[in-house]
């Protein structure tokens, strides 16, 4: 099987998670209350055994949280979302959402942050492809005590591919960055192939 | 669809509590789930404000949630591991649960209606299973720790983890120049005592033994099982005088009364070593060791049932004439 997209499919995919993103962002903005910008993510395709190498400079000194959240939707669409980052960062965006730490746990603030980011920009993607998503309930996969290489090398042992999405968000007093790996396993590969070949036939 | 009318009764019977509110939070749906577990009746709440009819839940929290799923339009979670209820409710497993109320994983799930209202439903899944068995986990765990440090006969220490502490408390000792001893004494005559008595007879001398030592230490003191018949004191911020002190007692309290076994009276001694830590460096604690058990060699070579505490002169002795 095939995991290779074609140029085509690749800027038709591009497309869709630019405007995804922005949708994201829009929606993010009038939650928030604060302008939030977005720079256009570049996404990376990747085979899932090189995750582990390719994160693992950039969170091997910091303290990290890496969430991880399954959706499913139709056409098999199916995968698994994690989005990794720095917990300082976490605790600059769970004051915005108004989270102060005595009602909340840490735990708790993580995978509201990563749930909100992850559905929010998914939800987007799923729209303009009239599909519909639903949700397992996000689930810290390390914090803290992180390895987080080898959190993402059990992890992403599961997967075929592997679709990068580098995202950062930019809000007015803060700026806030994410990665966000979406996990997909072969056979719902070919099922993106086929909606993105179908996309590209209807213009 | 000619399925609607499935949707009713499913729901009505589902194993899981559904609630609908609409954008001001004011109550549209309860499941039959959710009725029977809260004794609250749909017809009379209908319209009021959550937090009116469930006046316990976190409001703060869950507006805040309630908010983001109605902004956003995509779902919220909450897990029993983090937050172990929304809703204060009875489970169905009254006895086997440590726990009273029902452990939830809970989802907030955007909704509209036709004419393209907002609402969240609510869905409450019973964990309480999960609960349940998380505990057992925590339990076991934690008495596996506890058999990992004692012997199962006397319930004293075991070697390893006493020794263990040993190491420690001597690293301590040292950084913090406060003194420590050390106590090495083992059951006079065990061998003679075990063919007379049996096996039996000899593990209940140990068993009495153990407890009337331990009635006379600290919590302080870590007081481990050496070997057969050769038990370990360390005494944390005691120097020799102190030491011998609790040693004499120690020698008293086995010996002024005889053990019973099986209606027989068993008469114990025991004979005990004692050093204060005086050496340096990584070794410390073996030489240490070494010390109460040249001294607790004397001790029996003096004519058992007494405390003797280590000098530096009987050592050169001692090691020669070995």
């Amino acid at each position: 099987m095939s995991t290779v997209f074609s140029e085509e499919q690749r800027d038709c995919l591009q497309e869709l998670i630019n405007v995804a993103m922005g949708l994201a962002s829009d929606k993010l903005a009038r939650f928030l209350n604060t302008f939030v910008h977005l720079q256009v993510p570049a996404i990376e395709l990747v085979s899932s055994a090189q995750i582990p190498a390719q994160f693992e400079a950039r969170y091997s000194n910091t303290e990290a949280a890496l969430v991880s959240q399954g959706f499913l939707g139709n056409d098999g669409l199916r995968g698994e979302a994690i989005v990794l980052y720095q917990l300082d960062n976490a605790h600059r965006i769970a004051a915005l959402l108004g989270y102060d730490t005595d009602s909340a746990s840490e735990l708790e603030m993580l995978t509201d942050i990563s749930s909100i980011l992850t559905t929010t920009f998914l939800n987007g993607l799923a729209d303009q492809i009239d599909n519909s998503l639903s949700y397992s309930a996000p689930r810290v996969l390390s914090s803290r005590q992180t390895n987080v290489s080898q959190a993402l090398q059990e992890t992403a042992f599961h997967w075929e591919l592997a679709l990068k999405v580098d995202i950062s968000y930019q809000l007015i007093d803060h700026s806030f960055n994410c990665d966000m790996l979406l996990l997909i396993p072969g056979e719902a590969v070919s099922n993106i192939q086929h909606i993105l070949d179908r996309i590209l036939e209807e213009y | 669809m000619s399925e609607d009318w499935l949707t009713g009764p499913v729901l009505e019977q589902l194993n899981s509590g559904v609630l609908v509110v609409d954008e001001h939070l004011q109550l549209v749906y309860l499941n039959s789930f959710l009725q029977r577990h809260s004794s609250v009746q749909l017809s009379e709440v209908k319209g009021k404000s959550l937090f009116q009819v469930f006046t316990d839940v976190p409001e703060a929290w869950l507006r805040r949630k309630f908010a983001s799923v109605l902004e956003l339009q995509s779902p919220s979670f909450s897990s029993w591991e983090q937050r172990q209820y929304i809703i204060k409710l009875p489970h169905l497993r009254p006895v086997t649960s440590s726990s009273q109320y029902m452990a939830q994983n809970c989802t907030m799930l955007p909704l509209k209606d036709p004419a393209g209202r907002r609402y969240v439903c609510l869905l409450i899944e019973d964990a309480t299973d999960a609960f349940v068995y998380q505990q057992h986990l925590q339990t076991t765990l934690e008495k596996l720790e506890l058999s990992n440090r004692i012997d199962g006969l006397t319930q004293a220490l075991n070697r390893r983890y006493w020794e263990d502490q040993l190491k420690l408390e001597v690293q301590r000792s040292q950084r913090y120049q406060q003194p420590l001893s050390l106590l090495l004494f083992d059951l006079d005559k065990f061998k003679q005592l075990n063919d007379q008595y049996g096996h039996l007879g000899g593990d209940s001398v140990l068993i009495e033994l153990t407890a009337r030592v331990r009635a006379l230490l600290r919590d302080t003191d870590w007081f481990g099982r050496y070997g057969g018949e050769e038990f370990g004191i360390v005494l944390t911020n005691t120097a020799l005088a102190g030491a011998i002190e609790v040693a004499e007692r120690i020698c008293l309290a086995v010996n002024s009364t005889a053990v019973t076994f099986h209606e027989q009276s068993i008469a114990t001694s025991v004979s005990i070593g004692v050093a204060q830590l005086d050496a340096a460096g990584d070794r410390a604690h073996e030489v240490l060791i070494g010390q109460a058990d040249i001294a607790l060699y004397n001790a029996k070579r003096e004519g058992r049932n007494r405390v003797v505490s280590f000098s530096e002169g009987e050592t050169e002795f001692l090691l020669k004439a070995n």
